[in-house]
């Protein structure tokens, strides 16, 4: 096998790939599971829930930056907020900007395509109690996945 | 004299919002000259009913011809009838070249009886679109109208200018204020001058603009920069703005109107800014800057204005900096004290801060998207309803501050803004106030 299909095989090749290995291990996990959840102006990719507590997920395949801008608006809403990373091993500073926000990081590893805890993240201490109210009205409309 | 508060007339579903915070608040309505060609008896009622003073100027919007015919078909390639029924007004040559080409200077320079008649056609339909249908609608019977029903001023047909095109323009464009000077009768005229932010910027161009229009006669301006976002803007386009409006107004000689202004532009026309404009005009919704070319509505977003500001914000940005700065977190009094005390947020709150939630608001519905079928949240129309209600009352509070309050207090304002929210809102949130003041002051 090539470098080139070696770099690959550790990496997932899509977000489609990506989101396909998160529901499963969420699922496996006890959480339940809505995708595509809008919240103020902008959509999470994942948002789990696990008894009363609220996970906020967003995706990215390799796009830290975007991922870590995107999960600033959840603040408000979420008891967690985690980026699942399409990558085996991200760099050690990606992950430091995700902890130090106490954002969760969950790792790809297509080898056993599967998803696994990098970080486990911190509980939210910041959100805001009529802005999650609000929110968890409109979150009744949309089904569970699987 | 006083800062005069014009709100531009954008779609029906807007008219309901002049009456807040009254509609004795507002000088006048500005209206698109392609709106009144649709909707002349829905305008008529709407200026007699929704309107203190039935003020009103009809903006020609004849720089519509200029653009590309993409800019006023639809996605069949069809002109919109609105644009069809102004070109038919309007006549030669605009009913031969729409949605076909786009007009050119010379062509109105060539035929100089056409451009006579055109320029005489686009005066008659300002003062009768909206005129007639007024006195011959049912409420009239009940009222003297006299000659209120005339518009404000008629506007001289115009077209846009940036620093590649502004040779060839002023020569038609001046040509059109000639014609409606001699036209105009009784009435005020007023000349529009559109450009870019490149013309507005550059020292000669700006003089260009004033030596061929400044002495031409006319009573006032309508003042337009393409796009200039006030929060945005660098000193440079701020001070070609205040150049512009200064040298067109000569010394408090004309009216200079801008079109598309927001808490900058209402500081330029008030103490602070030397009455460099007489007034300043804005859109309910999103009418504080605006392009000349349509570049498309977007999805509409909850923004609430957070008066120290001056900026209209996203609701979940202005979340997190109220949030930060603790305001949604002590008391709703509190709340009054340090954000804004108007009449619509006391009535939103009602006492409880988690009512704060409400501007933000939202439904869910599936769009598409690039990507497919998405879910994203909109405002609720309640939502839209409380973010303007708010907004423009803070609006009515900046034309009345502007006006009446000493230079030393408008500085102190925003000095005080900037020194509020520099933590919360960082450098990026806050550096439109130095800009404005430093601009303002003459020290940029």
């Amino acid at each position: 096998m090539s470098k080139v299909c070696k770099a690959t095989a550790r990496n997932a090749r899509s977000e489609f790939e990506l989101m396909e290995c998160l529901l499963s291990f969420l699922g496996s996990q006890g959480y339940r599971v809505r995708v595509e959840v809008p919240n103020l102006c902008q959509s999470a990719d994942i948002v789990a829930t696990r008894g009363r507590w609220v996970t906020f997920i967003e995706a990215k395949v390799r796009d830290w930056r975007r991922a870590l801008a995107q999960c600033e608006a959840h603040v408000h809403v979420a008891d967690y907020i985690c980026i699942a990373i399409g990558t085996h091993k991200p760099r050690d500073s990606s992950i430091r900007l995700a902890t130090d926000r106490g954002y969760g990081v969950i790792g790809f590893d297509s080898g056993g395509n599967a998803c696994r805890w990098l970080m486990e993240p911190r509980l939210n201490r910041d959100l805001w109690l009529p802005e999650r109210r609000r929110w968890a009205r409109n979150l009744r409309e949309i089904q569970h996945v699987g | 004299m006083s800062v005069n508060h014009w709100m531009t007339f954008g779609t029906f579903a807007e008219q309901r919002y002049f009456i807040y915070p009254n509609k004795d608040v507002y000088y006048g309505v500005i209206i698109n000259a392609n709106m009144a060609a649709h909707a002349p008896d829905g305008l008529a009622a709407f200026l007699l009913e929704k309107t203190a003073q039935y003020r009103y100027l009809i903006d020609p919007v004849t720089h519509a011809f200029q653009h590309d015919p993409s800019a006023v078909t639809d996605s069949s390639g069809e002109v919109r009838s609105s644009i069809k029924k102004m070109a038919t007004a309007y006549g030669e040559p605009f009913v031969r070249i729409v949605g076909k080409e786009p007009l050119r200077p010379r062509v109105l320079l060539a035929d100089k009886d056409a451009t006579y008649e055109f320029v005489a056609r686009c005066l008659d339909f300002q003062r009768e679109q909206v005129a007639r249908p007024m006195v011959e609608a049912d409420a009239a019977k009940y009222l003297d109208l006299g000659e209120d029903v005339r518009p404000y001023a008629l506007v001289a047909p115009y077209f846009y200018m940036t620093e590649t095109t502004l040779a060839q323009w002023i020569p038609a464009c001046r040509r059109c204020v000639e014609i409606a000077l001699e036209l105009k009768g009784a009435n005020r005229l007023f000349a529009c001058i559109v450009v870019g932010q490149g013309v507005a910027s550059n020292s000669k161009a700006r003089k260009v603009i004033l030596d061929s229009f400044a002495s031409l006669g006319v009573d006032g301006f309508l003042l337009w920069v393409d796009d200039l976002d006030e929060y945005e803007a660098g000193t440079d386009e701020l001070n070609g703005l205040l150049h512009l409006a200064r040298g067109l107004g000569g010394g408090g000689e004309r009216e200079v109107i801008n079109l598309h202004g927001g808490y900058f532009s209402i500081l330029a026309a008030g103490v602070l800014g030397n009455r460099a404009l007489t007034g300043v005009a804005h859109g309910p919704e999103f009418g504080e800057h605006r392009a000349v070319v349509p570049v498309g509505g977007g999805i509409p977003i909850a923004r609430y204005y957070i008066p120290r500001l001056h900026h209209r914000t996203r609701y979940r940005d202005a979340l997190a900096i109220l949030r930060a700065k603790k305001w949604l977190t002590t008391t709703a009094k509190e709340f009054h004290r340090n954000v804004c005390d108007c009449h619509a947020c006391k009535e939103v709150l009602g006492g409880d801060l988690a009512n704060f939630s409400k501007f933000g608001e939202s439904i869910i519905r599936t769009v598409r998207r690039k990507r497919g079928m998405v879910r994203m949240a909109f405002p609720t129309s309640e939502a839209k309803v409380m973010c303007l209600k708010h907004y423009l009352h803070v609006k009515q509070s900046e034309y009345e501050f502007a006006d009446s309050a000493s230079p030393d207090r408008i500085v102190g304002e925003l000095q005080d803004g900037r020194a509020q929210f520099e933590g919360a809102a960082g450098l990026e949130g806050v550096a439109h106030l130095e800009r404005w003041e430093q601009v303002l002051m003459g020290t940029a």
